[in-house]
């Protein structure tokens, strides 16, 4: 294989696609002693606000270091990532909406699709905090140590995940499963 | 203040992740309703290579200290359920909204990066009614497997590439397969 191809491949198989976060954790983690992590650059960035809405929270006065940290560089880093591997592909694209399994769910309702992104993210990142990290932060570098939390985070998001996909496929076009 | 590094290492992390196909709704949902198990082959992938990468280097002598996250299982699997609810709902996680926002969709780089600061700003408000509870029960600290159960750290390694394998095994040939 090519790797000039390789690179310029839209999609790869999830086993190679796995195997490099696998070796970006393994860098992240052994060489520079830090977890990956999606949730974490907001919790930095949320003292801004934070901080003005409660200035006494202990939250950000003693838990949370508020500022421009490693994790928001990280942050920017995946953005650009992604950016290069969606440019490389050809597969970069502007777009408002999913494809079309969500259009068959929810409707092709732009404002919907919106307020679902915030409504879900704010839970998430909510969720995350609480459970000490997020898919990156905690199910993958807290289980590649072997730390049980991980992998209790990764029990816990299947039995959320599943029952509330059900219910919202139950009855849905091409959702009997 | 460090900046190449977090930088490169995001570079990389997004980069897997948008050829992995993690940015989209369908790949996220789908692996709930066992229609695509794209989520769940990427996921033990990168646990198996990284779990065996970051022991390696610890048995050569070639790692700094490794994080530990923290165990307080019944914090770590509410949170989990909760992340997972929304996982399925909106059809992302916190890294996966900024691959798909470098792919060029608008809803995550605009919407997801709102609710996201919402929700972070959200727990700083309740975490200290929340957590001096939460963060008590079942409390193992920082904690690796091999550690709580006095076993080498070699051990769980070996054990969950064995529990990988059986199961890449029976997704692409056995009963576990897609249909």
């Amino acid at each position: 294989m090519n790797p000039a191809n390789l690179l310029g491949r839209e999609t790869w198989s999830p086993y190679l696609a796995g195997a490099g976060l696998g070796v970006v954790t393994t860098i992240s983690m052994a060489l520079f002693s830090k977890r990956l992590s999606g949730s974490g650059a907001y919790q930095h960035l949320s003292g801004y606000l934070g901080r003005e809405l409660a200035p006494k929270d202990v939250y950000w006065k003693y838990v949370i270091p508020t500022g421009v940290t490693w994790e928001v560089w990280l942050l920017i880093g995946t953005l650009l990532g992604a950016l290069a591997s969606a440019l490389a592909s050809g597969s970069f694209r502007v777009r408002m909406l999913p494809d079309s399994q969500w259009s068959e769910v929810f409707g092709p309702s732009v404002g919907k699709r919106w307020l679902i992104v915030f409504l879900g993210t704010c839970l998430i990142e909510f969720a995350a905090s609480l459970a000490g990290g997020c898919t990156a932060s905690l199910a993958v570098s807290g289980s590649a140590v072997l730390a049980p939390g991980g992998f209790v985070f990764i029990a816990g998001m299947f039995a959320g995940g599943i029952p509330a996909a059900r219910l919202l496929y139950r009855k849905r076009p091409g959702g009997e499963s | 203040m460090q900046i190449v590094a977090p930088l490169a290492i995001g570079i990389g992390f997004g980069f897997v992740l948008q050829k992995g196909r993690l940015g989209h709704y369908d790949t996220i949902v789908n692996v709930f309703r066992f229609k695509d198990l794209r989520v769940l082959k990427f996921l033990m992938s990168a646990l198996m290579v990284s779990m065996l990468g970051i022991q390696a280097l610890r048995s050569l002598g070639l790692a700094e200290e490794v994080p530990v996250a923290h165990s307080y299982l019944v914090g770590n699997l509410l949170g989990g359920v909760l992340f997972g609810m929304g996982m399925a709902v909106a059809g992302f996680c916190p890294g996966t909204v900024a691959a798909g926002a470098g792919e060029g969709r608008l809803d995550y780089l605009i919407a997801g990066s709102f609710g996201l600061y919402a929700g972070a700003v959200l727990f700083g408000l309740a975490y200290p009614k929340l957590m001096p509870l939460l963060g008590n029960l079942a409390n193992l600290g920082a904690i690796t497997a091999a550690e709580l159960f006095h076993v080498d750290a070699w051990l769980p390694v070996l054990l969950f590439w064995e529990l990988g394998l059986l199961i890449f095994y029976l997704i692409e040939r056995g009963p576990l397969r897609p249909r």
